[in-house]
């Protein structure tokens, strides 16, 4: 009997122990945070050219990252990209209308995200509005393409 | 000539039926109604299965991590990208690498064992006297065996790929100076709870079934002497790793190949 | 005599792959008696217990215990009919994972709602029978063959059954041993009126307890009737058989070529 007992610990424990590795790969490994607020809004921008950036990637403001890219489509009005991305909800009509988001790219070789950078317009940004100012990713062959041509010129 | 083709079509029907009497096997044992009793004798075998594995994986995963570290960070240090050691590791740590190695020492580990130990228990007439006694052996023997596997193998996995990302940040960030910064927040950047750690799990749990599933059914039917046991316990090992690096190529394709 | 017999089997085919080892086998075997199935080895006694016991089923023919056709039973029907039955195996069979003890508790565990206290006083009754109270706690890896298979026998009888199926008890026991098997056996079936199948190939010590014999060889009923009718039996095989001669209808060599060819012969198998 105190064998079985023992033993029924034992895999009592493993069983925690398992649990506790779940969350350590969710909380450290795949970075979502427990304080993640329900509550979340939309925003949508147009880019002529996104490069590399993928969906899943991060929104920062300021370095800070504040949502994530939740689709991205072609637009076929306009034949550019046409991103939606989720915002923490404490962001919500905060925003002012003339934010500029911008596709950075962290490092030389790294990953592709959206930069947002505040305007200063009265009127603000809700759920489901779409940034105007937007600037697309910078691809490396399109800027050697201008160094050279205006080599040229000179 | 015509002898060939005989051969063949009588090793195919036998390969079928075989198999539909797996497929049988599982479906029998699988389904029944839990008991107390039954939930203890599954606590005994998550112990001997889960728990007695726990050591071996657990080595192996910080070993595993370690190498990756090392391996990953003179190939990224020539593109000065060693930033994305953290990334590198736990990505195929999450996605291939803890779900396939956990299910292999899974199956050199528990799967021979459960072949054995089933197949002694065949060899000295304890199923027959099972069932003369009015227990099924099925659900009595066989049952808390095949839902210990599927429960503990997850687990393991989990453990596997934790010890995993520590070993890689020891060596990394410890040893070869990555920014412990990068090595995290790179990480967090690029793996997704759902894609990456869901679908390694996801992998494992398709494995337990098969390791598990192929273990128990060479015990239960394998020819009740020690030849027979010991050939028994070989198969279990290579069919097990086989279906699991088949299956993992497959399951890879399906969640991550093609689909962006 | 008793009124119909317990188990009867009618025309009993049996074959595996390609060799047939019943070709219509015919018997009645009375309640509360000890019957005995004899016979060379290698004439399927063991699997003429697991056809009764309903693990096989045969090509043709029936078995009947009391009156219920064993393999026209669901399996739970079945299951149910097998804890009216005991069966001793010839290797013990103990489930080597569980104590003395537990092992002989282990069918009421699993088939009645005893409390403890009665389990326990069942199963110190049952291991007293066999003489085995003082090793209640050891575990099977630890008893002598002959041990084991009282244990295994006080196990068969934990539930009371109607009837016990012996399989080869006395094969492999030192001559004590032998005489304890027999002697529990014998005033078992005295004690409780259970009936009981005995199949062995221990002439003396078989023919000392049963009270009917049958003898079968090359699938069938070779001969059939109590101990004492049995000597006298005309038949060549049984009377090899009963006298233990090395040669005879039964042959001692194993099918093979003419010796004096085989030795010659070159190019042949090895």
């Amino acid at each position: 009997m105190k064998r079985s007992k023992v033993m029924e610990l034992g895999v009592g424990l493993f069983m925690l122990a398992g649990i506790l590795g779940l969350v350590f790969l969710g909380l450290r490994v795949s970075g979502l945070s427990l304080e993640r607020p329900a509550s979340s809004f939309e925003l949508e921008a147009n880019f002529a050219n996104i490069g590399g950036l993928k969906p899943r990637a991060r929104v920062t403001m300021a370095g800070v990252t504040v949502g994530r890219v939740q689709s991205i489509e072609l637009d076929t009005d306009w034949y550019d990209a046409h991103v939606v991305m989720e915002l923490d909800g404490s962001l919500e009509d905060t925003l002012p209308e003339d934010t500029t988001a911008a596709i950075l790219t962290s490092g030389l070789l790294g990953e592709q995200y959206i930069g947002l950078s505040v305007g200063g317009a009265p009127e603000t940004l809700g759920d489901g509005d779409r940034i105007r100012d937007t600037q697309s990713a910078l691809v490396l062959e399109e800027l050697i393409q201008q160094f050279v041509s205006n080599m040229a010129k000179e | 000539m015509i002898d060939h083709i005989v051969r063949l079509g009588r090793w195919g029907c036998e390969t079928l039926e075989r198999l539909g009497d797996a497929g049988i096997f599982l479906a029998q044992s699988m389904f029944g109604v839990p008991s107390a009793e039954g939930v203890r004798l599954w606590l005994r075998q998550m112990h001997f299965v889960g728990v007695m594995s726990l050591a071996i994986v657990l080595v192996s995963g910080l070993f595993i991590g370690m190498v990756l570290a090392l391996q990953g960070y003179t190939i990224l240090v020539d593109f000065g990208a060693e930033d994305a050691l953290g990334q590198m590791v736990a990505l195929s740590l999450l996605r291939e690498l803890a779900p396939v190695v956990a299910a292999l020492l899974f199956a050199g580990r528990a799967g021979s064992a459960l072949t054995a130990e089933i197949g002694l228990m065949k060899a000295t007439e304890q199923l027959t006297s099972m069932e003369m006694i009015g227990v099924d052996p099925l659900r009595r023997v066989v049952a808390p065996r095949l839902w210990a596997g599927f429960v503990a193998l997850p687990l393991l996995t989990i453990g596997f790929g934790v010890v995993g990302v520590w070993g890689g940040q020891l060596v990394g960030v410890q040893w070869l100076g990555v920014f412990e910064g990068s090595y995290w927040g790179n990480m967090q950047a690029s793996v997704d709870f759902v894609a990456d750690v869901g679908n390694g799990l996801l992998k494992s749990l398709v494995f337990a079934l098969v390791v598990t599933w192929i273990a128990v059914y060479q015990g239960y039917a394998l020819v009740p002497t020690s030849e027979g046991i010991s050939r028994a316990t070989t198969r279990t090992v290579v069919y097990a790793s086989l279906a699991v690096l088949g299956l993992d190529f497959v399951l890879t394709a399906v969640m991550f190949g093609g689909l962006s | 005599m008793t009124d119909s017999p317990f188990v009867e089997v009618e025309g009993l085919h049996y074959s595996r792959g390609e060799t047939s080892i019943f070709r219509g086998v015919d018997m009645a075997i009375p309640r509360g008696r000890i019957t005995a199935i004899m016979g060379p080895s290698g004439t399927g006694k063991t699997t003429l217990l697991k056809l009764i016991g309903g693990q096989l089923t045969p090509d043709a023919g029936r078995v009947r215990i009391a009156g219920e056709d064993v393999h026209a039973l669901s399996r739970k029907a079945l299951f149910r009919l097998r804890r009216r039955m005991g069966m001793l195996f010839q290797s013990g069979a103990l489930f080597s994972d569980l104590d003395v003890y537990e092992n002989v508790a282990f069918p009421l565990r699993v088939h009645t709602d005893l409390p403890e206290s009665m389990i326990r006083d069942l199963v110190l009754l049952k291991l007293q029978a066999v003489g085995l109270r003082g090793a209640r706690q050891l575990m099977p890896a630890e008893l002598s063959g002959g041990m084991a298979r009282r244990v295994a026998l006080a196990r068969a009888i934990a539930l009371d059954p109607e009837l016990i199926l012996y399989d080869e008890p006395f094969v492999g026991q030192d001559p004590i041993s032998m005489g304890v098997l027999v002697q529990l056996i014998r005033r078992l079936n005295d004690a409780l009126g259970l009936t009981a199948v005995v199949v062995s190939h221990d002439i003396k010590e078989t023919l000392s307890i049963a009270d009917y014999v049958y003898v079968i060889a090359d699938g069938q009923v070779m001969a059939r009737g109590a101990p004492a009718d049995l000597d006298v039996d005309r038949d060549p095989r049984v009377r090899q058989f009963v006298h233990g001669e090395p040669d005879g209808p039964v042959p001692f060599h194993y099918p093979a070529r003419d010796f004096y060819a085989d030795l010659l012969g070159a190019g042949g198998p090895k």
